[in-house]
């Protein structure tokens, strides 16, 4: 909502309010300013000047050298508007200045004359779209003056940001009142309230859905004279950002911004049968041309204004072609109606069409003010546009009509609720100041009767605001609550979540967060297959664009996009991670299951960014992946062996359509997949357009939540010191570590407290197809100090098993 | 100007037990020592002191000198020692250390965690919902009917026509109160999204929604309690405002604006020559939220609020793009 300083003033009087304090104060009413913009400033450098003596220019029919007079100056200006004429006041850009286009006006030599200066048109000065000569200003004027000043253009424009409750300040007069209210000064309406007196006869009205048309009003305006409005009007029209057009169109245009109350000018003479009916379209009524020359097509629940045959209008949105004022038009049917908000809404969304008109209907029209805002109207048409018109003389159908209601203002309830302690009567005298009537009753009641343009005003709930919001937000205190002591509910997955990103964290991982919704193309670059369930998406309905269509069912794909976009800036040392929802749809019109997993990605040199001096480079493979969820699964006291829930990495036999083969495992709980980690496939990594390996982790996190922590408990320390034996095997390649130490550790031995794999080598000494394999056992007794007997008998042992169960060798370390 | 002299030994030898090379040992020796320096500067003093306490002053000022340059000399020697074991061999203590790798926590977590922990601090208890929500707790239950205007604020994500995604944490509202009986205390943070894509606007964001239910709580109570927020969140003495606006599950409602942080109020660019930031929406919750589920609104009162999460890591570090964010660059996201 637009409106200036200037246009304020005509309804109540802000003398000794700045700027700053007038905006600050309607902030703080509600009524955020949002911007504040001194009008014309462009125009500042331009003076009105007065033709003394307009001559023809000798080399040029249609040019003039004019000798013009600046206050005390006088300048020869060549000029080739058909206008300029001795006498004539009009704008002058001296040399220097730039006009609103960009134009430097220089002193320059046309057809051989020297031009100090440019005689300016409305067009040139940005005040209209089209001009026909120079702008003739009136001739009161003093010539030397500053233009602006001089016509009264001096003004600031304030635009608020009107939240959707309060229609009522949708209009110049609307926001005076609030002004007028905190200044506790009167507000000065233009006319009179007004009623229809006698019914006209002279054309009919008829509303057939009354409950999209609660009241609809009309006059007839006779002996209009169609032409460009007066510089007051068409300046106000300017000031708001709004172009004039007519007298007429500019009336109706100026006493909706005016009252709030759109209006609509219908040539009477074009509709049919002298008749308005306000219906919904007719079977065969398919489109319809509005004012905007486009054809639209209509729908079975829009409200049209009909004449005796076809729609005219589309009722509180836009007018018809068919019906409008033009240059011939003499008698005008004035239309001022209130529609319903929501059908209006429906309309103006339908036909992707917001005009200022739909934007106060949706919002609420004030049905009180129909008649009077209509009367303003034709009070200007009379004036401006020498029209004529019968007094009182018109139609209204106000089918809507309501009782007057009241609210019950509970003072003590009030105060609770705003932490206020105002007396009754300051309540009373809040709401008084800005046209809200009440009264007392018993000890701590006010009866109010909300205003016909305050539709926000329902319940004692908003009074309880507009209290506090007259009162002053800023004067409230400041409290804290009084409550009863409790301990919070704790959320364990959340509570889970911060431990597991900061257990990450402080191993190098930085948390990354993607957008829940990605790219369709993300299943394909990950190579799914066609039937892979993960390709079964939640798709938005209007999405910003096809990268961001669907809800994902996989975190890797946007963390494969973070390593590529990393490396591309020179940063190939990675580990990433994001805890995320994926969303699984579970049937049509249904929320999906929301499902959190942890992923990660580790890529490049393991040390990071780090002094190479001290690190050699070393490339992340699979095991630093699998050591970080040891590590993480320790850290949580989850799943260690022995514990009641296990997890085990186990190498699955099926494979993951984006895992290299052979370097996959899937990490296994209480019997369900916990979830796997692995290398990337190499084309996968190419399809995102890496070029250095990439392993990954990815978690099912509500699952993890749920199992069991190992409590923890104190065990003693071993009194006994313990004894290292080593041995080292030469077993066949394919006897892997994990059945090595698995064969150790189950073999019951119970001096056993610790078996490693220390040193696993290939080639020299071992021949082709073996391996050979240290390993470190250490022996301990809670009872006593070993002998070297005990050790060697318990060792002895050991060593036979392996051999004969892998058919190794021993082989002296 | 004893004084001065006692102080300017004082902090000479302070501040040399802080040197590490030669650059600095130069460095320290052309501000206390140097023709310009500190201590010339007292000593041009001298002949201001009266007569009598001349000579004692004069001695005191030799000391001092004396003094400094001992000490000067001391780590000057000591310095080139340490050069010489390291020709020598020895471990050179300048290298910079063996360190692990930082990570670090997304600067949406890190902020959301510091919001939650001064609500969690304050009682709070914290709540999370589904991202996918229904038309019912986005609007409906939040007294957001169909076709009111106030559904131009959210540009909503649909999925089907009564599927969407939340374009606020405020979802939690109903969901919480529909279970459980004030009195309440809660906070929800969690993703909420919005069609519009530009450098102040993603699609995605993280939101924090908060309130608190019981009976005689008050207006002035959430003025309290947004106070201690902002002020715990940014800094003690920071200015803010409550200016009246428009929520249809709130009344009164209001939204909170800081002094701008860039500007200290005084007007620029970031807050359009204001001097505020727009930080927050909160008010009084309407009593048709508690009516739809089942409080009675004459006997319970209480508060929500909403915060966007993405705004007050902007405002509080300076970052000018909000897409950066969910760029996942690490050279961004090493920052904080």
């Amino acid at each position: 909502m637009k409106f200036t300083t200037d246009w304020l003033q005509n309804y109540v009087d802000i003398d000794g309010l700045s700027v700053t304090e007038l905006t600050d104060k309607l902030t703080m009413l509600g009524l955020e300013v949002e911007a504040t913009t001194p009008l014309y400033e462009e125009l500042a450098p331009i003076k009105v000047a007065k033709i003394l003596k307009a001559a023809p220019h000798p080399d040029a029919d249609k040019l003039q050298i004019c000798q013009v007079a600046v206050g005390a100056d006088k300048y020869e200006i060549v000029c080739g508007a058909p206008n300029a004429r001795d006498g004539l006041l009009t704008p002058v850009a001296l040399p220097g200045t730039i006009l609103p286009g960009g134009l430097k006006i220089k002193k320059s030599k046309v057809r051989g004359v020297v031009s100090n200066g440019m005689l300016c048109s409305e067009k040139e000065l940005g005040l209209s779209e089209e001009s026909d000569g120079i702008m003739e200003l009136p001739e009161n004027l003093e010539h030397g003056a500053q233009f602006i000043s001089a016509m009264g253009m001096k003004d600031t424009q304030i635009e608020v940001d009107l939240t959707p409750n309060r229609a009522d300040c949708a209009s110049v007069i609307g926001i005076a009142r609030e002004i007028a209210g905190f200044r506790r000064l009167p507000l000065k309406m233009p006319v009179e309230n007004g009623e229809i007196t006698t019914t006209s006869r002279a054309f009919s009205v008829e509303i057939e859905n009354p409950e999209l048309c609660p009241r609809y009003a009309g006059r007839l305006i006779t002996g209009v004279k169609i032409d460009k409005s007066p510089w007051w009007l068409q300046q106000r029209l300017l000031s708001v950002g709004l172009r004039p057009i007519n007298n007429v169109v500019d009336i109706t245009n100026f006493v909706m911004l005016e009252y709030g109350q759109p209006l609509h000018a219908f040539d009477f003479d074009t509709l049919a049968g002298g008749k308005i009916v306000v219906r919904t379209p007719r079977d065969n009524e398919l489109t319809f041309t509005t004012l905007d020359e486009k054809e639209r097509p209509l729908e079975p629940d829009m409200l049209m204004i009909c004449d005796g045959e076809q729609p005219v209008a589309v009722g509180g949105v836009m007018g018809g072609m068919n019906s409008e004022v033009s240059e011939q038009t003499t008698t005008i049917l004035l239309e001022s109606a209130c529609f319903n908000d929501v059908s209006i809404r429906r309309t103006a969304r339908k036909l992707n069409l917001s005009t200022d008109a739909s934007y106060r209907f949706e919002r609420g029209v004030d049905p009180g003010n129909t008649v009077t805002a209509m009367n303003r109207a034709v009070e200007l048409l009379c004036k401006v546009a020498s029209g004529s018109c019968t007094e009182g003389e018109g139609i209204d159908v106000f089918p809507g009509r309501q009782e007057p209601t009241t609210i019950k203002l509970n003072a003590t309830r009030c105060n609770e609720l705003n932490g206020l302690d105002l007396s009754r009567d300051q309540m009373q005298e809040l709401l008084e100041s800005i046209q809200i009537e009440c009264s007392a009753e018993g000890d701590d009641i006010l009866i109010v009767n909300p205003p016909s343009f305050r539709m926000d005003l329902e319940r004692e709930a908003d009074l309880v605001e507009e209290i506090a919001r007259l009162y002053g937000y800023d004067h409230i205190p400041i409290a804290l609550p009084e409550v009863r002591l409790s301990y919070p509910d704790q959320d364990p997955v959340r509570q889970m979540r911060l431990r597991t990103a900061d257990l990450l964290a402080r191993i190098g991982f930085t948390e990354a967060i993607n957008y829940s919704f990605s790219s369709p193309d993300h299943l394909d670059m990950m190579a799914l297959a066609a039937d892979d369930s993960r390709r079964d998406q939640i798709q938005l309905l209007n999405p910003l664009s096809i990268e961001q269509s669907v809800m994902r069912t996989i975190l890797l794909p946007g963390l494969l996009e973070n390593v590529k976009r990393n490396i591309s800036f020179q940063k190939t040392s990675i580990r990433l991670f994001e805890t995320g929802q994926i969303f699984l749809p579970t049937g049509e019109n249904q929320q999906p299951k929301e499902v959190t997993r942890l992923a990660g990605v580790v890529s490049g040199d393991i040390h990071g960014d780090h002094h190479p001096l001290h690190f050699k480079q070393q490339d992340s493979d699979i095991l630093d992946v699998k050591g970080c969820l040891e590590y993480l699964l320790e850290a949580l006291r989850i799943g260690s062996p022995g514990s009641v829930n296990p997890v085990s990495f186990v190498i699955p036999e099926e494979k993951e359509a984006f895992v290299d083969e052979d370097q996959f495992l899937t990490l296994v709980a209480d019997k369900k997949v916990l979830g796997y980690l692995g290398k990337i496939a190499s084309n996968v990594v190419k399809n995102f357009g890496i070029k250095q390996e990439v392993y990954f982790f990815d978690l099912d996190f509500d699952l993890l939540c749920t199992l069991a922590t190992t409590p923890k408990s104190f065990t003693s320390l071993p009194v006994y010191p313990s004894v290292v034996r080593d041995i080292a095997l030469v077993v066949p390649d394919n006897v892997s570590a994990g059945e090595l130490l698995e064969s150790v550790r189950g073999s019951r031995e119970k001096l056993i407290e610790q078996s490693e794999i220390f040193d696993i080598f290939r080639g020299g000494k071992v021949p082709e197809g073996f391996k050979s394999v240290a390993l470190s056992i250490t022996y301990r007794s809670p009872s006593k100090t070993l002998t070297e007997k005990n050790v060697e008998k318990a060792h002895a042992k050991i060593v036979s098993m392996l051999t004969d169960k892998f058919g190794g060798q021993f082989r002296e370390a | 100007m004893e004084q001065e002299l006692q102080h300017l030994e004082r902090e000479a030898k302070e501040t040399l037990a802080t040197l590490q090379d030669q650059s600095q040992l130069e460095e320290f020796r052309i501000e206390y020592l140097g023709r310009k320096g500190k201590f010339s500067s007292i000593m041009r003093n001298l002949g201001k002191v009266d007569k009598d306490d001349r000579p004692r002053v004069g001695q005191l000022a030799n000391t001092v000198k004396q003094e400094i340059e001992s000490l000067f000399a001391k780590k000057k020697e000591n310095l080139d020692q340490t050069r010489d074991k390291v020709q020598a061999g020895g471990v050179d203590l300048t290298l910079p250390g063996r360190r692990p790798t930082l990570g670090r926590l997304h600067p949406v977590t890190q902020i959301m965690n510091e919001v939650c922990q001064v609500f969690e601090n304050l009682g709070f208890a914290i709540a999370e919902g589904p991202d996918v929500e229904t038309d019912h707790y986005n609007f409906a239950a939040l007294n957001i009917p169909e076709h009111h205007p106030a559904r131009d604020m959210h540009d909503t994500f649909y999925i089907s026509e009564s599927i969407l995604l939340r374009t606020h944490t405020s979802n939690m509202q109903a969901r919480i109160m529909e279970k459980k009986d004030p009195p309440l205390r809660v906070i929800a943070p969690g993703k909420v999204y919005r069609c519009d894509s530009d450098i102040t606007h993603t699609p995605m964001f993280h939101q924090v929604e908060g309130f608190l239910v019981d009976t005689k709580v008050s207006f002035a109570d959430l003025k309290g309690v947004l106070t201690v927020f902002t002020q715990k969140i940014f800094e003690e003495d920071l200015a803010l405002r409550f200016r009246p606006s428009f929520f249809p599950f709130t009344e009164p409602s209001a939204e909170v604006d800081i002094a701008c942080v860039i500007c200290k109020g005084e007007g620029c660019r970031v807050c359009k020559q204001t001097g505020w930031l727009e930080i927050l929406g909160c008010g009084m919750i309407d009593p048709e939220v508690f009516r739809m589920v089942g409080y009675d609104p004459e006997k319970y009162s209480g508060f929500a609020f909403g915060l966007g999460v993405e705004r007050i890591a902007m405002l509080k570090y300076g970052i000018d793009d909000i897409r950066l964010y969910y760029e996942n660059d690490l050279r961004f996201l090493s920052q904080f």
